[in-house]
């Protein structure tokens, strides 16, 4: 595992540069061309007391778990955990993977991330990225936004007091313009993904130090 | 009187309950101690920054605290520390959301005093947008103590004038506090204070642009908030107010009984009905302040 310079996070390939610890990072794009991605690319770990908890509202553990992978990132279970709320019955692949019946049960996700983050942070993976892949589904499934705001509040608060690195991905299309520009409220910064002829490329909002101009995204190496 | 933030400790069990307030005390906190939900609910007449709880009581369940401390606290963290695993627990309803470290992690009560003293002083478990510099904003909203001031009349003029001019049910000036909005003058109804997460302002203090709402029904930031229906709160438009070093402090608001839009002229009278209510808090504070 490398070495780091310094406290802040590293984003190895991608054209961000690091960010502070406590950086919460709201993903904005099409999820299936681009956002996830690199949410997930996002969330790899160079560290070597680095840790992930993604929760995964749109695919299930395996399936988010096989993406991961494929955008760089070390699967270990020690160090990688998964609350799965889009789970269709079956056994649970390993113990760092938990299940939520539903993407509405907002309360069992948040207690379940707490309860993933505190077992990595014990197995001293003490520099935590969570990945909220995607917000959508969250959204979908309240009936009151509001329940989402105190859940974004509670999540984003843990990262921000702990040190941590938030990712959180939502396709703005899938969504009213109000409830996008609300949600981003609670974020530092906002990574705006698109692909032009399948390229991807980024722009960031509101972090200083990065590009503010759209930036091509190399592809994995 | 200390200024460490107050922790309410709930364990029903005396010696742990002890050794909690011990790791508690020592994260530099201040710890009130209580051993049922009854004892709770008598507790939270005290201020607070953070409830820690078990999750079995003899006379409820954690998810009755978080129910008994938002009744009191809505923004207020709540922190479950037990030894069940989340899957053993109840499934709670979606405004139960609540932080939670298992007692069994090595060093639980340390873990704890840590999460409890970040909560305590950084997070808020609000169902509603927070702006990123809350603390400079509530300490501007401290020094426009209005009475002090003495402005109501001036305020009940120019929301007298703007329910005339923009032909609507009710005109306001708010206030944004900690947990609540409070409206120092309010032409056509009678309000006297609206909760932080149902009032449109919570979105309105964050942005510099004029907030619009033309039909609460149809925006889903809105649509599930009953209390807006029950202030017959259909349509809305509200400016934003700040101090001089830009903390949004609270905001000029018209609301109508029906769906309504907005001109791009009235939207400029708005926001100059707003320029005045600014212009009288800053010079009333710097009179009262002989500056």
């Amino acid at each position: 595992m490398a070495q780091r310079r310094d406290d802040r996070y590293a984003f190895d390939g991608l054209p961000l540069n690091p960010v502070e610890p406590g950086t919460n990072l709201l993903v904005t794009g099409p999820v299936l061309n681009g956002a996830r991605e690199l949410g997930l690319r996002l969330l790899c770990s160079a560290d070597a007391d680095g840790g992930t908890v993604l929760i995964s509202t749109d695919s299930g553990a395996t399936a988010i778990l096989e993406d991961f992978e494929g955008c760089g990132g070390v699967l270990d279970r020690e160090r990688v955990r998964v609350v799965d709320c889009a789970q269709e019955g079956g056994d649970l692949p390993e113990d760092s993977v938990s299940a939520v019946s539903t993407p509405a049960d907002l309360t069992g996700i948040g207690i379940e991330y707490s309860g993933h983050y505190e077992s990595t942070y014990a197995s001293g993976y003490t520099r935590v990225r969570t990945g909220i892949i995607t917000l959508t589904p969250l959204l979908v499934y309240s009936d009151d936004v509001r329940t989402v705001y105190r859940f974004l509040n509670t999540i984003t608060g843990r990262i921000g007091s702990a040190d941590g690195l938030g990712v959180c991905v939502l396709d703005p299309n899938a969504h009213e313009e109000q409830v996008v520009e609300s949600v981003a409220q609670f974020f530092d910064g906002r990574v705006d993904v698109r692909a032009d002829a399948g390229d991807l490329e980024l722009r960031v909002k509101g972090l200083r130090d990065q590009s503010a101009e759209w930036t091509p995204v190399g592809a994995r190496t | 009187m200390s200024d460490s933030p107050t922790v309410l400790c709930a364990q029903p069990d005396t010696d742990e309950r002890a050794e909690t307030a011990d790791a508690l005390t020592d994260a530099g906190l201040a710890v009130e101690e209580v051993g049922s939900v009854d004892s709770l609910e008598v507790a939270l007449d005290r201020s607070i920054d953070c409830v820690v709880t078990a999750f079995d009581f003899e006379d409820g369940d954690g998810f009755d605290v978080v129910d008994a401390v938002r009744e009191v606290y809505p923004d207020c963290v709540v922190i479950l520390y037990t030894e069940h695993a989340p899957s053993d627990l109840p499934r709670g309803s979606p405004e139960q959301v609540v932080e939670y470290v298992p007692q069994t992690v090595p060093e639980s009560r340390e873990r704890l005093a840590d999460i409890a003293a970040m909560a305590a002083a950084e997070v808020t478990q609000a169902a509603y947008p927070v702006p990123d510099t809350e603390t400079e904003r509530l300490a501007a909203v401290r020094e426009y103590d209005v009475e002090q001031l003495e402005a109501a009349d001036t305020f009940d003029r120019l929301t007298a004038l703007m329910t005339s001019h923009f032909d609507i049910d009710v005109a306001f000036v708010g206030l944004m506090d900690e947990h609540e909005e409070r409206f120092l003058a309010c032409e056509g109804a009678n309000w006297r204070t609206l909760s932080r997460e149902d009032s449109i302002c919570t979105h309105t203090i964050l942005s510099t642009e004029t907030m619009v709402v033309e039909d609460t029904h149809e925006d889903p930031r809105f649509a599930e908030v009953d209390e807006l229906d029950r202030l017959d709160i259909r349509s809305y438009a509200g400016v934003r107010i700040t101090d001089k070093d830009g903390n949004a402090i609270g905001a000029v608001c018209c609301t109508n009984g029906e769906p309504r839009r907005y001109t791009r002229a009235e939207l400029d009278d708005l926001r100059r009905f707003a320029d005045e209510v600014e212009e009288q808090l800053r010079l009333r504070r710097r009179l009262q302040r002989g500056t």
